[in-house]
């Protein structure tokens, strides 16, 4: 629920996940855009298809229709590690457990129950249809398995519309099961042109059949190869445009790196001055190169900001940590300005060379601490110049319905908690 | 090139001079991997006079073949290297020596990557900037057999198990935190060392480490389909 952040409707599309499903991934992507177990999927296309193969032909033209899952491209950085090999990058891992196993088991002793009820009643396709039907379905399906099989393999590393028939024959049971596949599509074409009502003598009106479907035959075997060309125009010229943008980010990055440098050593007598740089200099490029984009007015990137300007401004480090993000309501723009002024606190007289900062952003509540592990202070005996603990945190938090507890000793420094429900 | 005997400086300093942590243990034996040379070097000179350090490796053959032959207490292992990455190496070494123990180190906070070498099975996870006494303690910590989770990992731990769960959930022992882990965390990302989240939740160091250790685990075994496809999640956003 948290994980889909709320702050952000961004369009998430139906997408196949081969790796989660069983054949195509269609079930399993359509029961994770749906918030649906993938079973009942599984189960309703398995009694469609027992009537008439309609199921078998529903799933087919959705694994036609709807892509296969691709991952967002991550981070420039992440990116060039991925390509360097100086990282593997995180695959889900195809689970068969026994659960899986018993569904699988279940599913298909239903099915052959329901096509043995439905054949026996004569409800269905006549016997030999319906056996031609499915040796072509399973052909097919083998076929088209294999194909997204050798494009997740490729999609990320392809190079040239042949790369596909590289990654099909590096391995032998690929190739195994194309051939297998292949044969049993072929098999089902002339059995096909064989069951054609045309007559015993009709020799040539049944071969010309047999080419025909063949002709059909192989273009619905190489569909998915032709939608991924075209697909992949469309993705190369996407690509384009978010590369150019990189290009143009890290050429200022470089410019403002090498301005850095140049401070730094005209500053080099002045080692506070010359932290402040290098960190400030070592967040920007670690934003561009790992950061996960944070969409402006949440609440995150707000604390993020109140955290970078006080990490500039004095020789602090701050460790922010969050969980969870929120639209920035005004309410919450208060609490930010709160946890702004508790970690300036912390930074001006505390001490300490460190600041911790987390925020857990539930629906229904928001809480903030800032710790920092200084000298502490004496809250009834605090100067005017502590005032800021007083005005600009207790009360500013209770005009907007919500609470701060202050936690200070000089053993172990002090805590702020800040609490609100938006 | 790959490895190095003990230097000089490792040595010179009295075992005396060593964090309260690692005492009584004598020096623990530590291998560093990391693909930057200035930054092997940097770790060797912080906590060189702490720790004995048996060697060290550049990408993911060489460490596996220092650490098989080495066998030290902790490995510091980089995130990133040559050859597949730090996970790679995880692999390669459990699968012939499964007690090998990996602290993982990284400057890039990603969390795909920061979650992906922990469930490949090292025992926690510091940044680069740490400073070379709470480096040694981590050291310590994990050549102990307990788990280190940095404020920031404790951030994305909770982020990861946050959310409702798949309804056809596979295992709910591994698949969710319990309250008190819950608590555990939280108090870890607020910045409490393990002592004071003891003191804080009126408990012992030693079950505090027992709740991190637990999380570890799930983190490395659940099988919650959040958890694999959460990175990319919020990418989305």
């Amino acid at each position: 629920m948290s994980l889909d952040r709320t702050d952000a409707p961004a369009p998430r599309l139906v997408a196949r996940l081969p790796d989660e499903g069983w054949l195509g991934g269609v079930c399993a992507g359509i029961g994770s855009y749906l918030g649906v177990a993938p079973v009942v999927l599984r189960a309703a296309f398995v009694v469609l298809a027992t009537w008439r193969l309609t199921g078998v032909l529903a799933y087919f033209l959705v694994w036609l229709i709807v892509p296969l899952f691709a991952d967002a491209p991550d981070a420039p950085g992440l990116d060039a590690h991925t390509r360097a090999g100086l990282r593997t990058p995180d695959r889900p891992a195809r689970h068969n457990s026994a659960a899986e196993w018993g569904q699988l088991i279940a599913l298909g002793l239903l099915g052959a129950g329901l096509v043995w009820i439905v054949q026996r009643g004569g409800w269905g396709l006549p016997a030999s249809w319906f056996g031609v039907g499915a040796l072509a379905s399973v052909g097919l399906a083998v076929v088209w398995w294999q194909a997204d099989h050798a494009a997740a393999r490729d999609l990320k590393a392809s190079g040239g519309p042949f790369a596909w028939l590289v990654a099909v024959f590096a391995n032998g049971a690929t190739a195994l099961a194309l051939v297998v596949g292949l044969a049993a599509a072929a098999a089902s074409v002339v059995a096909t042109a064989m069951l054609l009502p045309l007559g015993d003598g009709a020799v040539v009106s049944r071969t010309l059949a047999a080419l025909g479907l063949a002709l059909v035959g192989l273009a619905t075997l190489a569909a998915p190869w032709l939608l991924r060309v075209q697909r992949a125009l469309v993705q190369a010229r996407e690509a384009k445009i978010v590369s150019d943008a990189r290009a143009d980010m890290a050429a200022h990055l470089h410019d403002s790196v090498l301005q850095t440098l140049a401070l730094i050593q005209k500053q080099a007598a002045d080692p506070r001055e010359v932290t402040r740089l290098a960190r400030r200099q070592e967040r920007e490029l670690r934003a561009w190169l790992y950061g996960t984009e944070v969409p402006q007015a949440s609440l995150k990137a707000a604390l993020t900001d109140a955290a970078q300007e006080i990490e500039d401004n004095f020789p602090v480090n701050v460790e922010l940590v969050v969980v969870g993000d929120a639209d920035l309501t005004g309410p919450l723009a208060e609490l930010v300005k709160a946890a702004r002024e508790a970690i300036l606190n912390a930074a001006k007289h505390s001490g300490a060379a460190g600041i911790d900062v987390f925020a857990e952003i539930e629906p229904d509540r928001v809480e903030v601490f800032v710790r920092d592990r200084g000298r502490g202070f004496d809250p009834d005996a605090v100067a005017d110049v502590r005032l800021g603990i007083s005005k600009s945190i207790m009360e500013r938090m209770q005009r907007h319905g919500g609470t701060a507890r202050l936690r200070t000793s000089p053993e172990t420094g002090t805590e702020v908690t800040l609490e609100m429900t938006p | 090139m790959t490895e190095n005997l003990p230097q000089p400086d490792g040595l010179a300093a009295p075992a005396a001079s060593a964090p309260e942590e690692s005492r009584g243990h004598g020096q623990r034996r530590v291998v560093v991997v990391d693909d930057h040379a200035m930054f092997r070097s940097g770790v060797r000179h912080d906590i060189g006079p702490f720790v004995t350090i048996v060697g060290d490796a550049e990408d993911v053959p060489s460490a596996v073949a220092v650490i098989t032959r080495t066998a030290p207490d902790v490995v510091l292992l980089d995130v990133h290297l040559p050859g597949g990455g730090g996970a790679e190496v995880i692999k390669q070494v459990h699968a012939t020596q499964p007690e090998q123990k990996f602290l993982a180190l990284s400057v890039s906070d990603a969390a795909e990557d920061v979650i992906g070498v922990i469930r490949a099975g090292a025992r926690g996870y510091v940044t680069k900037s740490i400073s070379a006494p709470e480096l040694v303690e981590a050291i310590g910590r994990v050549a102990d057999g307990d788990a280190v989770f940095s404020p920031r990992l404790a951030g994305f731990v909770l982020d990861a198990f946050s959310g409702a769960i798949d309804v056809a959930s596979i295992d709910e022992d591994l698949d969710r935190l319990s309250p008190r882990e819950r608590e555990v965390l939280r108090l870890i990302a607020r910045g409490y060392a393990y002592k004071e989240v003891a003191k804080e939740l009126f408990i012992s160091i030693k079950t505090v480490e027992t709740h991190v250790s637990s999380v570890l685990r799930k983190l490395q075994l659940s099988n919650r389909h959040q958890l694999t496809r959460w990175a990319t999640d919020r990418k989305l956003v």
